[in-house]
């Protein structure tokens, strides 16, 4: 195992998803003063900026990386965070990539829960049980709606983001779980060890933020 | 079926045998460095009138226990339920009811040795056998007893050389907060975690599910920001309306005042430890993030007062190796008196097994070993003078 790297107090490694929520999230953090750049198209994993690493990761492994510490802090989808159950903490709401966590079945369908497939298993076990219906949650990959349409399960619990995809396919939305967008995530000890460089970021964040969401409105 | 043997292929190693996810064997220099950390802390609590204890791994198992549902079960002969040591507080303040009922208070103990619990936690590492070394101070609480182990912390990781920030919390003041803004039941306990997460999205969606008003929901988003230095304790002081709020201040100024060094603070922490009553701390070393020592006020079984902290030596290990002093060289002595010579100069010495030079050669380079002793000589390894 390679020694973790001794880094200066104020140096910050942040974790963000690849794909679309990067551009957001690079454009967004340099919006709040951190001197980032959309990264060339690379083989590159990791990436260099003054006094800034960024780790490019799938976005269900960023909780993984901040949660144990080998990043900093992290931006990251509620839905891909309550998954994870992660200790983290979550002080910016940052508005983007929203959608929302549904159940979801054929239209009309009526018969009793017995299979739910999914690709969040660990919120919908605790959705069920809460509800107390004992159905079997099944892990899926992708296109988790095909599982209400083949008979898989009686329904899926999926994201929701126009819900274009569920009336072209005879699907409804029965229950919304929770609505999620992404969030910044900060280890607990780096959001102390390195305050001087978090707190500003955190501050600038939510005034960035809000003053979208105002003028949006 | 049975395993086939391939003529054209070099016979493999056997196969090692696995051992139980989450636990590990120590290897040398670890266990030098591990046990040099261990002397060193137990020394320094030695000195401060802090008294050794040893307390079984096997326990009964109990549903009151903090980590009953986490700990390793075993079924004793008689068919009662036994739980591997899971936490060392809870052990120790049953020792104390058993042994120590009369006192003398305050009781000052340290202890050291291993736990076990079943479910992995990436806090320890993901480890399921642990190190811990400690101290509790019981019978008496108070912010000197508080103070006293703050500096003890401190004195702690300055003896083992890791340089650290100690943190100051107090979960009962997010509580008394909540209560005070007419928090109950339910909404309260999901607030806590909110709040616990630092989570401003949480929060205001909570709020709006509970009807909330503006002020109680700027109080809590309030409380999410009281960290960072001694700034924080007069941020808490203006959000502190009832009693036990302001006893809480109160007493962390006072502790504050009795250690009189640099403190952080978070008074917004509040969920993960249900089981402190009052003062709770921990210590972050420059460089990983993990904190690398906790504890706090509790209340024992039998409302006995205590306080105390743990470290854990593996993680303290990763702190500290680069300040522990370098182990003696080993030499391989090719008889008695060079032995005696090489120890008596504050080396280590391996016996040979053999006269046969060119394979003591072959096991020193494999070993590492750079020099020979022979009487009183002290030469390059191979040569032979």
């Amino acid at each position: 195992m390679t020694p973790a790297p001794i880094r200066a107090p104020d140096h910050l490694t942040l974790a963000l998803p690849k794909g679309r929520i990067l551009e957001e999230a690079i454009s967004l953090l340099s919006r709040a003063g951190l001197p980032l750049t959309l990264p060339q198209k690379s083989r590159a994993l990791r990436h260099e900026f003054p006094g800034i690493t960024v780790l490019e990761l799938r976005n269900q492994d960023v909780p993984v990386y901040v949660d144990l510490g080998v990043a900093d802090a992290g931006i990251v989808g509620k839905d891909v965070l309550t998954e994870s159950g992660r200790e983290v903490y979550e002080p910016v709401d940052l508005r983007f990539a929203a959608c929302r966590l549904s159940l979801i079945r054929e239209v009309g369908a009526a018969a009793p829960l017995v299979r739910v497939g999914t690709k969040y298993p660990r919120v919908a076990r605790a959705y069920l049980n809460a509800r107390g219906i004992p159905a079997e949650v099944v892990k899926l990959g992708g296109n988790i709606e095909l599982a209400a349409l083949t008979g898989l399960a009686e329904a899926v619990i999926d994201l929701v983001q126009t819900g274009s995809t569920l009336q072209a396919n005879n699907l409804e939305e029965v229950d919304v779980l929770f609505e999620s967008s992404a969030r910044l995530i900060v280890n607990r000890a780096a959001l102390k060890l390195r305050r001087g460089r978090l707190r500003p970021l955190i501050e600038r964040l939510r005034t960035i933020v809000g003053e979208e969401s105002q003028t949006r409105r | 079926m049975p395993p086939v043997s391939s003529p054209t292929r070099a016979p493999s190693p056997p196969p090692s045998a696995p051992i139980p996810e989450g636990t590990r064997d120590v290897l040398p220099p670890e266990w030098e460095q591990r046990e040099a950390l261990r002397t060193r802390l137990s020394g320094l609590f030695g000195s401060w009138g802090y008294r050794g204890v040893e307390v079984p791994a096997l326990e009964y198992a109990d549903a009151r226990h903090p980590q009953d549902a986490r700990a390793f079960k075993l079924i004793d002969s008689g068919g009662q339920v036994l739980a591997l040591r899971s936490e060392f507080t809870t052990a120790i303040g049953r020792m104390v009811r058993a042994r120590f009922a009369g006192g003398p208070f305050p009781l000052r103990l340290h202890y050291s040795g291993r736990l076990w619990l079943r479910a992995l936690t990436s806090e320890l590492g993901r480890l399921r056998e642990f190190g811990q070394t400690g101290v509790e101070l019981i019978g008496k609480e108070g912010a000197r007893a508080d103070a006293e182990l703050l500096h003890l912390a401190a004195a702690a990781l300055m003896e083992v050389g890791v340089s650290a920030e100690l943190e100051v919390g107090f979960p009962g003041f997010v509580d008394a907060v909540l209560e005070d803004a007419g928090l109950h039941g339910s909404a309260r306990e999901a607030l806590h975690g909110a709040v616990d997460r630092k989570s401003g999205a949480d929060i205001d969606l909570l709020s709006s599910q509970h009807g909330l008003s503006g002020e109680v929901t700027r109080t809590l988003h309030a409380l999410t920001d009281l960290y960072g230095g001694p700034e924080v304790l007069d941020a808490a002081a203006g959000l502190a309306q009832g009693g036990r709020a302001r006893a809480a201040v109160g007493h962390l100024r006072d502790v504050a005042a009795l250690y009189n060094h640099t403190l952080l603070y978070d008074l917004g922490a509040s969920r993960r430890y249900d089981y402190y009553t009052g003062l709770t701390f921990r210590a972050y070393a420059a460089g990983p993030n993990q904190p690398v020592l906790g504890g706090g006020r509790y209340t024992l079984d039998g409302g006995l007062p205590g306080a105390g902290f743990a470290v854990g030596l593996e993680r303290l290990l990763r702190a500290a190796a680069p300040q522990l002093p370098p182990q003696p060289e080993v030499v391989l002595a090719l008889d008695a008196a060079g032995a005696g010579a090489a120890r008596g100069a504050g080396l280590c010495a391996e016996l040979a097994w053999t006269d046969d030079l060119a394979e003591l050669q072959q096991y020193s380079v494999a070993r590492g070993i750079r020099r020979w002793a022979r009487g009183s000589d002290l030469f390059d390894a191979g040569v032979n003078p």
